[in-house]
């Protein structure tokens, strides 16, 4: 039982997860509400809505770290075309069209020109981020219509229609990666070359993973403007990277092959449940990095351990089988 | 009726022709042998029929139509699978998921099918279980169990065998004489001739790119195919080796126990080969891999010369002494497959070398070998990933050797390499019996074991199940490795 929990990581990390909070909660009573619960899940959307987008791109083997530019160029799109009169339905279909075109950009540059999708998507950070500032003047966007901020306002049970999107959203990709198609995204990252031999269509799963990613982050512009009501120029700077460490918590290898929706929203839950608590504790604002990294650290290094200890059993349980299943068979 | 026919095959790598003007063809309820030496093109031609490789020249026709795009999915949607030689496992993902992806069905949809496949072929392999978690052997059984699923009309076996037992081989051989029965076409790469001759209708022989014989299996004699292959080899074949002249000890081994094995006693004098055969999984790479230090040592002496071992050890500390392992899995343990040549040469040895290092001396420290060992290569700086099986290996003995090992442990130094690179390999094994270097050659090839051992030990299931003089039958061999197997598996049931 104790070793099923082990094996587990996403099942393990909640229970830290968990663990923490409630000593949290015991340290700052108070803490374990709902309304601070609620914001943890508000805060933790925009991250979380990157996160999905960059899982199938990691499961591939490949990497994108333009998110946040992406997050940036359409959430700076949807509010541009907000403030020039444009309906809010038609803006937020050219704010997730901007982003899918970024996207399905950086898949032609990694599958179709071959760029290592590290250095293609490092080009494209600058590069969308650019657009961006080049589209605003450099100025914030402000003064964005009611009914965008609407969007982020809750509602029934606490939660926001952005945050019921985001759950459909998150419920959606678990439902497609495990279907016979879905399954093909993570071997493509497994072994590219078995992926390749056994027929699979390797380069357009590729390319589709990345444009689905842009997808994402200009979904997690839409809520950032929705949230906080204006857009800055440097929306979104730095959260590719925050959502990479969250995908890494849950379990998410970067090596490819190997992750899970579930990981991927324990990881960001976890990580933005560690600043929200900061906060509670009064924690002066620049200690929230140093924590945050020290936690991270702490947790990957436990479960690398835990891990090495688990492979070592497997290796000599399979030495046994090896030697009372495989003669025996003969 | 012809299924799948190559035209004219033409392929050049950087310049360098692999494939000059091939013509092949795979008909109906046929088995269709390919056989080539070092680099001869097989397995490049073969992922040209299947669409993997894009020919320079020539046309892949599959069902009289012609193979448009270089893509797999093209060779499959016209019912044709290849086997590669190479096994591609996903790491993630469970046997069964493994054989089954790609398929139009969910993979459990095919968990009977694949159960009762695995049995024909007379593995019990646990479906649940991890691609990372498998042995060689498993591995080649996942790739001949996908090929046998998509149930082709044109197969293509390239090398399935080379980590087999005889029995599973056997099966192997039962179940493509049934495929043939249901008129499917076959392809079947293999080094060895006594397979190919067993259950093949056709023989195609390739030198250097070119089609050097062809027609009915039974038309042609060993002889003949072998001297097609290589000309100048057939005459050389199976000269015993000499008793050892050396005296003392260069390996002692007192009650080693490790991980999979335990309580072996051996020893080993200067200019001795020992054989140490037995089957895949009885504890002979676990054992090798443990006295150069890449395993725990738990219990026993090693002694090098009549010195033990220090505490610390480690590969390196152990290419010091004069130890040396030539890995079972050039691929994955033996080589840096994107670095060049010259480079693997000197990789055993590097922290001897100047702190800068000179590329001029490792080229000539390389060609030293290229020609001694007779590598074939465009050069020291050609990635080694790009040669073929043989020459591969070449570079990975000539990397043991380049340390001046006193005790060379070869695991399995002739996996998927052809009859000529073995028979050039069986030579620079005897020479360096001779200067005195003690060996210990394991194999699962008892051909191979009888052909140079001066005394052969046999494991089974992680222990020493008897010891042979030279000359022993390979019979014999075979009795003693499978016989104690069962006897190991009570051993092994109570730890």
């Amino acid at each position: 039982m104790f070793e099923r929990l082990l094996r587990n990581r996403v099942l393990s990390l909640l229970l830290v997860a968990g663990g923490a909070l409630a000593v949290l909660g015991l340290l700052a009573p108070g803490f374990l509400t709902a309304a601070t619960l609620g914001s943890v899940w508000s805060s933790a959307l925009v991250l979380l809505l990157l996160s999905l987008g960059l899982l199938p791109v990691l499961l591939t083997r490949n990497i994108d770290v333009s998110g946040g530019s992406m997050l940036g160029l359409s959430a700076a799109v949807l509010g541009l075309s907000l403030n020039a009169g444009l309906g809010l339905a038609p803006s937020i279909a050219l704010g997730l069209l901007t982003g899918l075109g970024c996207g399905l950009l950086n898949g032609l540059l990694v599958v179709g020109l071959g760029v290592p999708s590290i250095v293609a998507t490092l080009g494209t950070l600058g590069l969308y981020r650019g657009l961006m500032l080049i589209a605003t003047g450099g100025r914030w966007i402000e003064n964005l219509p009611q009914d965008l901020k609407a969007l982020a306002a809750r509602g029934a049970l606490g939660i926001s229609p952005l945050g019921l999107a985001t759950i459909a959203l998150a419920a959606g990709l678990a439902l497609a990666l495990a279907t016979r198609r879905g399954q093909w995204v993570a071997a493509v990252g497994d072994n590219r070359e078995a992926a390749r031999h056994l027929g699979l269509p390797v380069r357009r799963i590729e390319a589709l993973a990345f444009g689905w990613s842009g997808l994402c982050a200009a979904a997690a512009g839409l809520v950032y403007a929705a949230q906080i009501g204006f857009i800055p120029n440097q929306a979104g700077t730095g959260t590719e990277l925050r959502a990479i460490a969250a995908l890494v918590l849950g379990g998410v290898s970067l090596l490819g092959g190997s992750g899970t929706v579930a990981g991927a929203v324990v990881g960001v839950v976890f990580l933005t449940a560690v600043d929200t608590a900061l906060v509670f504790l009064r924690v002066p604002a620049y200690w929230n990095d140093l924590i945050a990294g020290a936690v991270l650290l702490g947790v990957l290094l436990l479960d690398g351990r835990v891990r090495l200890a688990l492979a070592a059993r497997d290796r000599a349980a399979r030495l046994r089988h090896g030697h009372a299943g495989r003669d025996g068979a003969r | 009726m012809i299924l799948a026919e190559l035209q004219g095959i033409t392929k050049s790598y950087a310049g360098v022709p692999v494939l000059r003007g091939v013509d092949f063809a795979v008909r109906t309820g046929e088995i269709h042998a390919l056989l080539g030496g070092n680099g001869a093109g097989k397995s490049t031609l073969m992922k040209i029929l299947s669409g993997l490789v894009a020919p320079t020249a020539g046309q892949v026709l599959i069902g009289g139509r012609r193979l448009l795009s270089s893509q797999p999915q093209a060779a499959h949607a016209s019912g044709l699978y290849l086997v590669p030689q190479e096994t591609h496992l996903f790491a993630h993902r469970t046997v069964l998921e493994n054989v089954a992806m790609g398929m139009p069905l969910p993979p459990r949809a095919y968990a009977a099918r694949v159960a009762e496949l695995a049995r024909g072929l007379g593995v019990d392999l646990p479906l649940g279980a991890r691609g990372a978690t498998l042995e060689v052997a498993d591995r080649q059984i996942v790739e001949i169990l996908r090929g046998l699923l998509r149930e082709a009309r044109v197969l293509v076996f390239d090398e399935p065998t080379s980590a087999l037992t005889p029995h599973e081989a056997g099966a192997l051989f039962d179940r493509m004489r049934a495929l043939r029965e249901a008129g499917v076409g076959q392809v079947f790469i293999s080094h060895k001739l006594h397979e190919l001759r067993a259950v093949s209708d056709r023989i195609t022989v390739l030198r250097d790119g070119m089609v050097v014989l062809s027609g009915p299996m039974a038309r042609f004699s060993d002889e003949s195919i072998l001297a097609a292959m290589s000309p100048g080899l057939a005459a050389g074949a199976a000269t015993r080796s000499v008793p050892p002249g050396g005296t003392g000890e260069a390996l002692r081994l007192d009650g080693v126990s490790g991980e999979g094995f335990s309580d072996v006693s051996l020893a080993l004098a200067p200019g001795e080969v020992l054989g140490l055969a037995g089957v895949v999984g009885a504890g002979r790479t676990e054992l090798a891999e443990t006295l150069v230090g890449l395993r725990p040592l738990a219990a026993g002496t090693v002694r090098l010369a009549g010195a033990p071992r220090p505490a610390a050890w480690s590969p390196r500390r152990a290419a010091e002494a004069g130890l040396v392992l030539l890995a079972e899995d050039r691929q994955r343990h033996g080589l840096f497959l994107e670095a060049a040549n010259a480079v693997n040469l000197s990789s055993l040895m590097v922290h001897r070398l100047p702190l800068l290092l000179r590329p001029r001396r490792e080229a000539s420290r390389f060609e030293e070998y290229r020609r001694s060992l007779g590598i074939r290569c465009t050069g020291p700086w050609q990635a080694v990933g790009r040669l073929s099986g043989g020459n591969q290996q070449k570079v990975l003995l000539a990397k043991c050797l380049a340390v001046g090992p006193r005790v060379l442990i070869l695991d399995e130094p002739t996996r998927g390499v052809d009859a000529a690179a073995r028979q050039d390999i069986y030579g620079l094994i005897e020479r360096l019996a001779a200067s005195g270097t003690a060996v210990l050659l394991i194999s699962s090839d008892f051909d191979e074991i009888v052909r140079l051992s001066h005394r052969i030990a046999v494991m089974a299931g992680g222990r020493l199940a008897g010891e042979l003089p030279a000359g022993a039958s390979p019979e014999s061999i075979a009795a003693l490795a499978f016989g104690a197997a069962t006897a190991g598996r009570g051993v092994a049931a109570h730890v």
